[in-house]
């Protein structure tokens, strides 16, 4: 009979919040925002409600009465008592009196005629320009270029320039300035050009770096092991440091090997060959120098897996084929291959799925470029959403593009925990079973 | 294994591929501490003008390299301790202890390991945001801490798992709690795992540039990767020698502790995290 164990719910708890919070919170909330317009604009919280003159064209097209569009477009200024009051707070009581006693009632289509009422003050002189401007918006009965907090607030003074309520619906919407639920994302990424440019920046980034990262790591693991033991570790650290060193300095090493005043331009402006930036002068370039400096990085992973698998074949194996006369050849290809097939499947499909989702050497290199050459899926989805030249993050669109690779993220999972030895490592434990 | 054939070949096939890499460590260090010849590469003469940066007072807008250091050394050990501390009790449940729905946690820590986390940084982007812990070190360190945990609680029951259940057996016998056992009796036996992760933790959050880069990159949470991508990102005419200097300045520590450390931290590189 198994028993409970309170203190397994204890000292799994902490892991399980922060797993809750970064985890789980996350790839919901990556799917509601894919169904947003959420951007810098729109803001993530709420939003206001507010007409500007650029949405006047947008509300036309929405199908309002021509008497509200005409309402809304040629709002005039209307000195009643509410603007009275105002003037007579913001000025004084004579001021409203004046007004009140030459222009009570009238009403002015422009800010000029209202601004001349004003001039029209005898007793109570404005003198200043900028204030009979200031004070002309005071007698204003448009809602346009206004900010309302709420809804409600909006309706009312809808109401109060007496726009019928199945246009209020309308102007409510197109008025808000928060985000809003839409599928106009996945419609936009299946239709885009881009998108496809960088999916397939991707298959050509995931199958170049995949394949020199696993072929280069084999190389460097039967090459050091057929060398005397101090010779391998030499070679053995000089490829592991790219693993090790800060990322942000690695790609700087790449950015002078490469860049128009650095080694290579050096290197070959002996030859006579102008100097260029041999990292972005060429779309062709460009993809050489991140593969490179990606399978650098990865081809040591590959190295210290292969290497260890190589170890773990019984010497008396290698004596045997050489007493038999097998060249280095004939060995690699019949002894070493056959027993590196794990690590060789292991290493390619963990590989596939970090390179897939993974930007941040590209990001420091070519950031993309030059153009968007170099633009894969998942850098995509940072610029969108986190980064880019226009300054209007499109929280949402960026969503909609990680959506993605968070589907391929869990469904590569999931696959892995099929094939994994999960009765393994599931038994039981020993104490309470 | 040497009979049939020559090593010569394989060493000179290796030393030219690893030509490159080795150009690019040695001007990496020597070029700290030289000025080239005008308008070449080949250093000329020594100087120690291009580390001005760790005396002299920071341009305006920029943070002094001191405090940039010391953020990075909060953010990279608060995140070793918080992954340690948690992935050492969750992973030791998971290895040990019996409780409802434990396949199901051990499933859901196999996906969590595989998945790639950092597909899910627009949401936490935003998430933060809500929380209010956007551009703020605080946040990033918690992020960080959690990215790594299922990676942590994984190595963590690794290790666990190598202990031989007869020492917890003994204890459970002689009366002690399953606490005390653990405590007691089997953190001992891991504690050269747990000093792996630590300084794996450690070094990993030193290293981390996309995270800070996207939450916090306001000035005051500025870590020292980031300090170096905007110094590079900013400067119109590049000063490499200046952004070397601060390169290596950056790395001493990872490669200091890679080199007191690199037994115990070889068993973890092999499942490492990095594409």
């Amino acid at each position: 009979m198994p028993r409970f164990n309170a203190l397994g719910f204890g000292f799994l708890a902490p892991a399980l919040i922060v797993v809750a919070l970064f985890f789980l919170a996350p790839v919901i909330l990556t799917v509601f925002f894919a169904f947003t317009n959420m951007s810098t604009s729109t803001g993530i919280t709420g939003g206001d409600y507010l007409l500007s003159q650029s949405d006047l064209r947008g509300v036309k097209a929405s199908g309002v009465s021509d008497e509200t569009y005409d309402a809304l477009e040629n709002a005039g200024y209307l000195v009643d008592d509410a603007g009275l009051a105002r003037l007579a707070e913001a000025r004084d009581q004579a001021t409203a009196d004046e007004l009140a006693a030459l222009h009570s009632g009238a009403k002015f289509d422009a800010r000029r005629d209202m601004e001349r009422a004003l001039k029209d003050l005898r007793d109570n002189r404005i003198r200043s320009t900028r204030d009979r401007k200031a004070l002309a918006e005071l007698f204003k009965t448009s809602v346009m270029d206004e900010r309302f907090g709420s809804e409600a607030a909006f309706r009312t003074a809808l109401d109060g320039v007496g726009i019928p309520q199945a246009d209020q619906d309308i102007l409510v919407k197109e008025a808000y300035t928060g985000w809003v639920w839409t599928t106009e994302n996945m419609k936009l990424l299946f239709s885009l050009d881009s998108s496809y440019r960088y999916a397939m920046n991707t298959v050509i980034y995931v199958t170049l770096t995949l394949g020199f990262n696993v072929g280069f790591g084999l190389f460097l693991a039967i090459s050091t092991f057929y060398l005397s033991p101090g010779m391998a570790a030499t070679f053995r650290t000089i490829w592991f440091l790219p693993r090790i060193l800060p990322p942000v300095l690695y790609v700087l090493m790449w950015k002078w090997f490469t860049w128009d005043t650095g080694f290579l331009a050096t290197i070959t402006g002996y030859l006579g060959i102008a100097p260029r930036n041999w990292m972005l002068d060429t779309a062709t370039n460009a993809w050489v120098v991140v593969i490179l400096i990606n399978g650098f990085v990865g081809a040591s992973l590959g190295m210290i897996l292969f290497s260890s698998a190589i170890k773990a074949i019984p010497s008396s194996m290698l004596y045997a084929s050489e007493v038999d006369g097998a060249n280095r050849w004939q060995q690699v290809r019949y002894i070493i291959l056959p027993q590196l097939r794990w690590p060789i499947l292991f290493t390619t499909s963990y590989q596939t799925l970090s390179l897939l989702t993974s930007f941040e050497y590209i990001l420091l290199s070519t950031d993309g470029g030059p153009g968007r050459a170099t633009e894969v899926w998942a850098l995509a989805a940072y610029h969108t959403a986190l980064n880019n030249y226009g300054g209007n993050l499109q929280y949402g669109f960026g969503a909609a593009y990680a959506l993605i690779l968070v589907i391929i993220g869990i469904a590569a999972s999931l696959l892995y925990l099929r094939f994994f030895n999960f009765k393994e490592l599931v038994t039981k434990p020993r104490i309470e079973g | 294994m040497n009979a049939n054939f020559k090593s010569w070949p394989v060493i000179a096939i290796l030393s030219l591929v690893s030509l490159p890499l080795l150009i690019m460590f040695v001007f990496q260090i020597v070029d700290t501490f030289t000025n080239p010849y005008p308008g070449s590469i080949w250093p000329q003469m020594f100087t120690i003008e291009h580390w001005r940066f760790l005396w002299e007072e920071p341009a305006t807008g920029r943070s002094s390299i001191w405090a940039v250091t010391w953020n990075t050394f909060v953010f990279a050990s608060t995140t070793a301790v918080a992954v340690t501390s948690i992935s050492l009790t969750a992973a030791y449940a998971l290895s040990r202890l019996n409780f409802p729905a434990r396949r199901f946690f051990l499933a859901g820590l196999i996906v969590l390991h595989a998945f790639p986390t950092i597909t899910l940084i627009i949401a936490i982007f935003l998430i933060l945001q809500f929380l209010g812990l956007y551009n703020s070190l605080m946040g990033v360190i918690l992020v960080k801490a959690a990215l790594e945990l299922p990676f942590g609680i994984w190595i963590m029951k690794g290790f666990y798992d190598t202990v031989p259940w007869e020492i917890e057996m003994a204890g459970v016998q002689d009366g002690a709690s399953r606490f005390t056992v653990w405590w007691k009796l089997v953190l001992p036996q891991v504690q050269p795992g747990l000093a792996a992760l630590l300084i794996f933790s450690f070094l990993s959050g030193w290293s981390e540039f996309v995270l800070p880069l996207v939450l916090a990159p306001g000035n005051d949470a500025q870590v020292l990767s980031t300090y170096l991508s905007a110094l590079i990102l900013d400067d119109a005419k590049p000063d490499f020698n200046l952004f070397k200097s601060v390169g290596l300045f950056y790395a001493i520590p990872v490669i200091v502790i890679y080199l007191v450390f690199q037994k115990k931290l070889m068993n973890i590189y092999g499942g490492g995290s990095k594409g």
